[in-house]
């Protein structure tokens, strides 16, 4: 039996007599080699405390539901062994910046509203092929990295221009226009442009490249926002179609 | 997020593209400029000699293409920094691109009329 201290940022803001965020810590015990944060979680709201609240899905990093700021950097809770973080006590707090619903569960609402703005589905305007729409393995390439993205929003709770500019589309929302855009079955052409082609989308970033540091999947949102700026200039000036 | 606000928002790619131009121009026409002005002429600064640079036509464009890809990259970059912190609402946002505009366009004019006087000399 080994034991852990964890760290963990509370708040309710719906609770009349302590409405402020504040920190406890709660001993977690458990078998083994092994724990994952998610898994100390459980223990404490299972075993010690049964009124903290936070997000889970899958279980294996695909989901994105379990994004948290664990020991000063963004990371899925369900694929952080503590083995790795070599720390004497594990901290775990809600994705800063954003609004805050309990513990550490944060509102996403615009997080997704903005994901829907880019319009994340494939536009075709030719009539479907009879089997299916071919793909080399070149082009499946293209939308290898941006298509991993799993959507748990520490790129946009990173993202310093996100934090000045309510409106800003955020990394996330852009990396996912950039895997439509740069597919070769994707025809929108000029139909999804006006969504990122403005100073709420591409142009409010600013290459400060955090989200590329907090992302836990390890992909590159500022490369798919670069992309999409060049793809502007090459549709806009050199009349391209892609 | 209100959805409405981004979409009023259309353009900037112009902006974005020249910063990338006026910042090559910057690089090329500065280097132009420093070595015409400082390297070559040390220790030389009096009337006639910086009378007699400024006859060259081809400096004098140099010196007007320096001015403005400097303003331009100087108020662009401010104008994203503004836009960055104080942009609410559309308003906004055009009301501090045309005041930067006029302000740009008067410090040209004003670099322009000082070196007047050898354009075309």
């Amino acid at each position: 039996m080994s034991d852990i201290k964890f760290r963990l940022k509370r708040q309710d803001p719906r609770d009349k007599e302590n409405p402020e965020a504040h920190w406890e810590e709660y001993t977690v015990k458990y078998e083994g080699e092994n724990l994952t944060v998610l898994e100390g979680l459980f223990y404490i709201q299972e075993s010690l405390d049964p009124s903290l609240s936070f997000r889970y899905g899958c279980g294996q990093s695909i989901c994105g539901s379990c994004a948290m700021y664990i020991n000063g950097a963004y990371r899925l809770a369900c694929q952080t062994n503590v083995k790795h973080l070599a720390a004497d006590v594990i901290t775990v707090a809600p994705m800063p910046h954003l609004p805050l619903i309990k513990d550490m569960i944060v509102d996403m609402d615009d997080f997704f509203a903005k994901y829907e703005q880019i319009k994340p589905w494939l536009i075709r305007n030719s009539p479907d092929p009879e089997k299916e729409l071919i793909q080399s393995a070149k082009d499946a390439k293209k939308i290898e990295m941006p298509s991993d993205c799993i959507l748990c929003g520490s790129c946009y709770s990173s993202c310093p221009s996100a934090w000045g500019e309510e409106n800003y589309l955020g990394p996330a929302a852009l990396l996912k226009a950039y895997r439509f855009e740069v597919d070769t079955r994707d025809e929108a052409g000029r139909e999804r442009m006006p969504d990122w082609d403005n100073e709420r989308g591409v142009y409010r970033c600013h290459t400060i490249m955090n989200c590329v540091e907090a992302c836990p999947k390890e992909l590159n949102p500022t490369e798919g926002i670069e992309w999409l700026k060049r793809a502007a200039v090459r549709r806009k000036v050199f009349r391209r179609a892609k | 997020m209100k959805a409405e606000a981004v979409a009023a928002h259309r353009g900037g790619m112009w902006a974005w593209l020249f910063q990338r131009i006026t910042a090559i121009l910057l690089i090329v026409c500065l280097a132009i400029h420093l070595t015409f002005t400082h390297l070559l002429n040390i220790g030389d600064l009096g009337y006639d000699n910086v009378a007699n640079r400024l006859a060259h036509g081809g400096l004098t464009a140099v010196d007007i293409i320096l001015l403005a890809a400097g303003i331009y990259h100087a108020l662009n970059g401010l104008r994203m920094v503004l836009l960055d912190y104080w942009l609410t609402s559309r308003v906004r946002a055009l009301a501090v691109t045309i005041f930067l505009w006029a302000v740009g366009i008067a410090f040209l004019v004003y670099g322009i009329w000082g070196l007047w006087p050898w354009i075309g000399y």
